[in-house]
């Protein structure tokens, strides 16, 4: 899960590291007031969890009252690649000398937490690391022993920084090290970390994602993890618990496993499109498939379903129930075939059969795909 | 010749007891695994499948010799299962469970390499051996018995790729599940290391997926160290994009983690790289593997 920018800074403040005045509104009436409170020129930041956000128009900075009336009446009623803006953080506007990049993530090869930083913090960040690959160093961290001050401050030295700014940086990174330890982050991250004109330092962004397998045992409070997902489909998904993500097409999908779900949405993209990617994970149960029938229905103009799932950890012959008993009580007209092999397969076909499902028998998923292919047409 | 089951595997189950570690166990010890013990603390003494289920791993290891593990223990007590398993002296471990913290991956995999134990997953089916054994949940009717070695990071692919080699009369040496989670327990480059020196396996197939660097990297080992010939398919390439948050991974990973990227460090290797699982087929057929 990740949190918004205004709730990580709140977080990032609360262990010492140095964040500006701001303040959250909702409204343009709560904008303005917060403004005036922190004194003109005030940056405007759409609080959306999407990155590239400065890229795309959600950030501007206001001079005057009016100014910032117009800038937040516009943002409040626009889309952000396709997110709601719902809150504005206000934040002081601040001289920038130069901006740094820090990073915390874990590195899924060595399997270790790693410190990230670059000389050249910024929105471009992305092309500095490609082009400029002295600019950044990183440093992985024995997870047996944990960070030590001595690595950020040899880092830094590594990139030729002043001693000053070798001190203040590499408390930040300390601060930041921890944060990413009790949070259980896969990203905590500032971007830029602004130098100020009289040498200080300012964490001017915040990015924090918390790891959704360690929510239950955080002691920290956290917003909840269903609220923000603004996706009524994708929220009634992570409701029943299975991973649904919204596509543009009419080709309704259900897959038992991430692998196979994905497979299945490059052959179906081949000559139809996928309406939705969804992963049962390995729970299948008749209640759950019957769940997943009526979470993908809940999006209008489905020309066919494609069910593809395999009997190793998962009940099958039960998954098959829950699909029949929607298919009888949902008088369901649409094509859908099913590739569903494994234990128990035949038992499973027979289920399927009953509620008028056509079943494939190939081990290959473009088997099912090009039934139903056939079946719904071109389009 | 075999990788890593063979005629000496003995087999416990942690968290025998509970509703899906009892089914496997059914399905393990049905195609000819030796399962000899299970775990579960709090439930010693008692029976699952005619299998003796004990209170800790130490016993267990202690009364039936065994040296192989598989886990189907809630997510929130594997690492603590985990560390109790290596320190009981088993050597080979199949972590299937799905959504373990990976600051507890991260644990468990520094672990297990300071202490030479091979653990695959989390999330992963486990490994599969036609007509010896499984240790793991592979449905059992989709592989055959051949020379063609299988690692996939999806669980569902592999039985996917295994049942349209099986169709087509090309069996497998092995079929290895590494795990689906951003942190694995083994790399991708050790389990083809495995394939590389046994002289059951002839051929290698690599299934996997956008994101991570897994891919990239084994390139790399099978440029420098494969003799055998291999193909590989990623899955992924109409995936949405945007979910990705933050730049730390990408910083830490530059270009790679993409299908465009993870198929032309392949190719470079010399690897086929096959757009779509169904070309397994034809791809045994040039190479004359059956």
């Amino acid at each position: 899960m990740r949190l918004h920018e205004y709730e990580a800074l709140d977080i990032f403040e609360q262990h010492r590291i140095p964040v500006p005045r701001r303040g959250v509104a909702q409204t343009v009436h709560e904008a303005v007031h917060v403004a005036g409170e922190i004194g003109y020129p005030v940056m405007l930041k759409a609080q959306v969890l999407v990155g590239g956000r400065g890229l795309a128009g959600g950030i501007k900075m206001a001079s005057t009252s009016q100014e910032l009336k117009d800038i937040a009446e516009d943002l409040f009623a626009s889309e952000i690649k396709g997110f709601p803006v719902r809150k504005i953080l206000v934040c002081e506007k601040v001289e920038i000398a130069k901006e740094l990049y820090v990073g915390v993530t874990i590195d899924g090869y060595s399997g270790k937490p790693v410190i990230v930083v670059c000389t050249e913090g910024g929105v471009l960040i992305e092309e500095t690391v490609k082009n400029s690959p002295e600019k950044v160093a990183a440093i992985h961290i024995d997870s047996s022993f944990g960070y030590y001050p001595y690595q950020a401050r040899g880092l830094l030295k590594m990139l030729g920084l002043n001693q000053q700014l070798v001190t203040s940086w590499s408390d930040v990174i300390g601060q930041l090290f921890n944060i990413a330890t009790s949070y259980e982050a896969l990203i905590a991250e500032i971007n830029p970390l602004v130098v100020l004109p009289n040498g200080g330092l300012l964490a001017v962004d915040a990015v924090l994602e918390v790891d959704d397998s360690a929510l239950s045992r955080i002691r920290h409070p956290l917003p909840d993890r269903v609220d923000r997902i603004e996706n009524p489909i994708e929220r009634r998904g992570r409701e029943i618990g299975v991973t649904y993500v919204d596509l543009d097409g009419d080709i309704g999908l259900i897959s038992s496993g991430a692998g196979l779900g994905m497979a299945s949405m490059d052959i179906i993209g081949q000559n139809m499109k996928p309406a939705n990617f969804l992963e049962t994970g390995g729970g299948i149960t008749a209640d759950l498939l019957y769940k997943c029938m009526d979470l993908i229905m809940m999006k209008p103009g489905l020309r066919g379903i494609c069910i593809n799932v395999y009997g190793g950890i998962n009940p099958i012959h039960e998954g098959a129930k829950g699909v029949v008993r929607y298919i009888k009580e949902h008088n369901m007209k649409i094509p859908i075939v099913a590739k569903a092999l494994g234990n128990r397969q035949e038992e499973t076909w027979e289920i399927l059969k009953s509620g008028g499902v056509h079943v494939v028998t190939d081990p290959a998923t473009e088997s099912a795909i090009d039934r139903l292919y056939e079946l719904v047409g071109k389009g | 010749m075999s990788i890593l089951i063979d005629d000496s595997t003995r087999v416990i189950v942690q968290g025998i007891t509970g509703r899906i570690g009892s089914v496997q166990t059914q399905w393990m010890l049905a195609y000819g695994t030796k399962v000899v013990g299970g775990v579960t603390p709090g439930k010693g003494g008692s029976t699952v499948e005619g299998v003796p289920v004990f209170d800790s791993v130490m016993e267990a290891v202690k009364e039936t010799g065994a040296n192989a593990s598989v886990f189907f223990v809630p997510a929130a007590f594997v690492l603590d299962a985990f560390l109790e398993t290596i320190d009981a002296g088993v050597k080979l471990i199949v972590i299937v469970p799905e959504h373990i913290p990976v600051r507890d991956v991260v644990k468990m995999r520094s672990y297990a390499i300071e202490k030479g134990v091979f653990a695959l997953g989390p999330t992963t089916p486990g490994i599969l051996v036609p007509g010896k054994g499984k240790i793991g949940i592979m449905p059992a009717s989709l592989f055959a018995p051949g020379r063609v070695g299988i690692i996939s990071r999806s669980g569902t692919l592999s039985y996917e790729f295994a049942g349209i080699l099986s169709q087509s009369n090309v069996g497998q040496s092995a079929v290895v599940g590494m795990g689906a989670d951003p942190v694995v327990l083994r790399n991708l480059a050790d389990i083809l290391e495995l394939f590389e020196k046994d002289e059951g396996t002839d051929a290698v197939i690599v299934v996997g997926e956008v994101g991570g660097e897994q891919e990239e990297k084994a390139a790399g080992f099978i440029s420098r160290k494969m003799s055998k010939p291999v193909a590989a398919y990623i899955a992924g390439r109409h995936s949405p994009q945007g979910k990705r948050m933050g730049h730390a991974g990408a910083i830490v990973r530059g270009a790679t983690g993409t299908v465009d990227g993870k198929q032309g460090a392949l190719r470079a290797a010399g690897v086929e790289v096959l757009e779509s699982p169904i070309h397994v087929a034809g791809w045994a057929k040039k190479h004359k593997l059956s």
